[in-house]
């Protein structure tokens, strides 16, 4: 081996070595810049001082801002409300989403297409904002949750991937089950639904996650601050500062709070949800 | 999909126009496109029900007035006497797109022709109610008599749209017939399934319980998407807090030449969507090819799980995240960096990043790269992990590098799917709401207001409310959304194969 070639095969040999350790230092830093936003509000959260210089760390160390949301009526309805929306919402949208799905993979029923064309032309044109308006003021819906619950539990995309799961089902087992005497009904929850558990749990995470979410809806539906939910209140309390006077507890505190809580119910469950989340958003664009 | 002979069932070449088995003539599907045809001129007749048929004269020149100011007196549709009409127009033309798409062009002559009676009818025997903005305002008109007077109505627009609608739907219906002439292939019976040759009604007998099931979606979906489509007529009418009444296309000429606010929302929400759209997928894409690099699996693990949290934050609260870091006093995270790095002398002098329109439109991106990147890398990475290895074994002991491996394989692999994103996205680009909505405030309209929010800040902010004028800028809108899907879901046939709804 000349002198020429140890050189360049060093070369080559640093060169491999170097890599994998920037990209571990770039994504050390993307995970900085990530995290750092969350854990600041954390640290503020628990900081009675909040809002007085740069601190990583708490210097006065209180739940007084989580107590203040704790106690509070106008802080903690909020919260209630965003709950048995997210509990009632997610309940409706996968009981709706897996009958339309159930329906629309029976390949034999007259008007099968009919049906499916119905429903994918929601996707394609919508009334817009002011007319659905105007059709709930109708309905007299304003000021009552069912006008949020209701249009967002009529999920055509979610419905559209329940199909996609559902058809991974072999159709074989429906015939066999259909030939000995089973109802479709109890075909339905007998086989289809225990054989789809985890497009229930990635569907029911897909609605949870846009109820517990939902902003829209309730700042043009919702007028009375009674039936706010808490999206809607963090908001108000963030951006215009409407945060109850608590005595020592700075309104910083209570603001920082506030957010943990709003990010908290999915934090926690996120983690052991991971792969059904990422399932979803795979088999939507993959699968037919 | 293989070609099949229809008389013998043999698998064809694919230009084959003979049946090498049978001798039978092989048909290609044509005169696809007479159907789009069909489809366009019903859509126009659609259109035209809309439109005024009548309208005030322009006294200069006689002809039908389009400016904005002066179609103070139009007549549709939509002030007849019975509005039933209206509704009987449009499920005939509905029926007939319905057939068109499931295939059925010969009858879908019959609901076209039925509609335009309808139109005849309408226009030709039926009284109008001039509707005013007082409590009493019935006044009826026939049209035929109000053209007795040519010096003060004349024809309108609606009437040319909805004859020229209605020849394209049936011409294009007569030109998909034309087939039927041609000699076809007859089918024996006997190789049909048995499936096929059962009565309808009898098979809807047997699925019964399954009509049944889909009830509760299907009266759902007719309550809360169709039913505000019907709602997209008042874009035609002034509706103030009642008794909406018409008036033409006075919004939609006004929108176009009065309204700076408007045209300036337009251009915010293709700058801003846009722009998002390109600057996340490109991160994506980076991030993504870093991460597949990443030998260490519980590091990319980890890795994964910290750049997917963001995703799971709503907007409300990643507003209220980066309106607590990034507040001008001492409070906030970023300005105490810039002031104790001496970027800045004192708190005065940062900027609030969110509240100024120089800075805003850079924040906004550089929080959605925050938000999205991490979930957008999903996609990509189960395209990545689905190249063979030995791809890069090969290359490997060919002596390609690491960078060349990226250049010859990983990106080529990876393209498909970059286009595949793009299109689902680029479908999407009008609908820009909430991200924008909980970020901007007031001083930075300029820069921030897209059409949605400038519709919300019309209809719910706005002290004199015009539902109507907001329902048209809506309209708008969704029919350029409308464009933009039927775009995409072509490209995506183009590309991938298949549609994307």
């Amino acid at each position: 081996m000349s002198k020429e070639q140890v050189v360049v095969n060093r070369k080559k040999k640093k060169k491999v070595k170097i890599f994998p350790i920037v990209n571990v230092v770039v994504f050390l830093i993307i995970s900085f810049c990530i995290l750092l936003p969350i854990w600041k509000v954390i640290v503020d959260s628990f900081d009675a001082m909040a809002g007085y210089g740069l601190a990583f760390w708490p210097r006065r160390l209180s739940v007084g801002g989580y107590n203040a949301i704790v106690t509070n009526a106008s802080l903690y309805t909020p919260f209630l409300i965003s709950c048995f929306v997210t509990v009632a919402g997610t309940a409706l949208g996968l009981f709706l989403s897996t009958l339309g799905a159930y329906v629309l993979i029976q390949y034999e029923m007259p008007g099968r297409n009919l049906l499916a064309y119905i429903l994918l032309f929601t996707m394609i044109f919508e009334g817009g904002m002011i007319p659905t308006f105007l059709v709930m003021k109708n309905l007299h819906l304003l000021n009552n949750l069912a006008a949020v619950i209701l249009p967002l539990a009529i999920n055509v995309f979610n419905l559209v991937l329940m199909r996609n799961f559902f058809e991974g089902i072999p159709q074989s087992l429906l015939e066999a089950a259909a030939i000995d005497g089973c109802s479709p009904i109890a075909i339905f929850y007998k086989i289809v639904l225990p054989l789809s558990k985890a497009a229930l749990a990635s569907i029911g995470l897909m609605y949870a996650v846009q109820f517990w979410n939902d902003y829209t809806q309730f700042k043009i539906y919702i007028t009375e601050s009674k039936l706010f939910n808490f999206q809607v209140k963090l908001r108000n309390m963030v951006m215009d500062s409407d945060v109850p006077n608590l005595g020592d507890i700075d309104a910083n505190t209570t603001k920082n709070a506030a957010v943990i809580i709003a990010i908290l119910p999915f934090m926690i469950i996120y983690p052991f949800c991971q792969k059904y989340f990422v399932q979803g958003v795979n088999v939507g664009a993959v699968k037919e | 999909m293989k070609m099949q002979c229809k008389s013998c069932h043999t698998e064809l070449a694919k230009h084959a126009k003979v049946c090498p088995k049978c001798g039978a003539k092989v048909k290609k599907e044509a005169y696809k496109n007479t159907k789009v045809m069909a489809i366009f001129g019903v859509c126009l007749t659609f259109l035209g029900g809309l439109l005024p048929f009548v309208q005030d004269v322009d006294p200069t020149n006689n002809v039908a007035k389009i400016k904005t100011d002066s179609i103070e007196i139009a007549y549709s549709f939509m002030n007849i006497q019975q509005p039933i009409y209206w509704y009987l127009f449009m499920l005939a033309l509905v029926v007939s797109i319905i057939l068109i798409a499931i295939k059925k062009e010969k009858i879908s002559i019959i609901s076209t022709a039925v509609a335009a009676v309808i139109f005849g009818v309408a226009f030709f025997a039926s009284p109008y109610l001039e509707y005013t903005t007082s409590k009493k305002p019935f006044i009826l008109h026939n049209l035929t008599d109000l053209l007795a007077d040519p010096q003060v109505y004349a024809i309108g627009l609606g009437v040319y749209v909805i004859v020229i609608g209605v020849i394209i739907a049936i011409a294009g219906c007569f030109f998909d017939i034309l087939k039927h002439f041609k000699k076809e292939i007859k089918v024996d019976p006997r190789y049909l399934s048995n499936s096929l040759n059962k009565n309808v009604w009898a098979k809807m007998r047997n699925f019964r319980w399954f009509y049944l099931m889909f009830l509760p979606v299907l009266i759902m979906v007719l309550l809360f998407n169709y039913w505000p489509m019907l709602g997209v007529r008042f874009a035609f009418t002034d509706y103030k807090i009642a008794n909406p009444y018409y008036v033409g296309i006075k919004h939609f000429v006004g929108m176009a030449t009065k309204d700076v606010f408007f045209w300036n929302a337009f251009r915010n929400t293709i700058i801003l969507s846009v722009t998002k759209l390109i600057l996340n997928t490109g991160a994506a894409v980076i991030i993504s090819l870093l991460l597949n690099e990443i030998s260490n699996l519980t590091f990319k693990k980890t890795v994964q799980t910290i750049v997917y949290l963001p995703h799971f934050m709503s907007w409300v609260v990643v507003a209220s995240l980066f309106r607590l870091i990034l507040s001008p006093d001492a409070s906030g995270l970023v300005s105490s960096l810039f002031v104790k790095f001496n970027f800045f002398a004192t708190f005065n002098d940062v900027p609030f990043f969110l509240g100024s329109t120089k800075y805003w439109t850079g924040t906004f991106f550089v929080i959605n790269v925050w938000k999205d990147t991490g979930w957008g890398t999903i996609l990509f990475l189960a395209t990545l992990s689905g190249i063979s290895p030995e791809l890069y074994e090969a290359a490997q002991i060919d002596g390609a590098n690491r960078w060349s491996r990226m250049k010859f394989i990983t990106i080529p692999a990876l393209m498909n799917t970059i286009i595949t994103v793009f299109i689902l996205n680029l479908a999407k680009v009008m609908k820009i709401f909430e991200s924008v909505f909980v970020l901007k405030n007031d001083a930075v309209d300029p820069v921030a207001n897209v059409i949605q929010t400038y519709i919300y800040d019309k209809t719910f902010r706005a002290g004199q409310v015009n539902y109507g004028y907001t329902t048209a800028v809506g309209l708008f809108n969704s029919l350029i959304g409308v464009v933009l899907v039927l775009g995409c879901d072509y490209a995506s046939k183009k590309v991938r194969g298949r549609g994307i709804v």
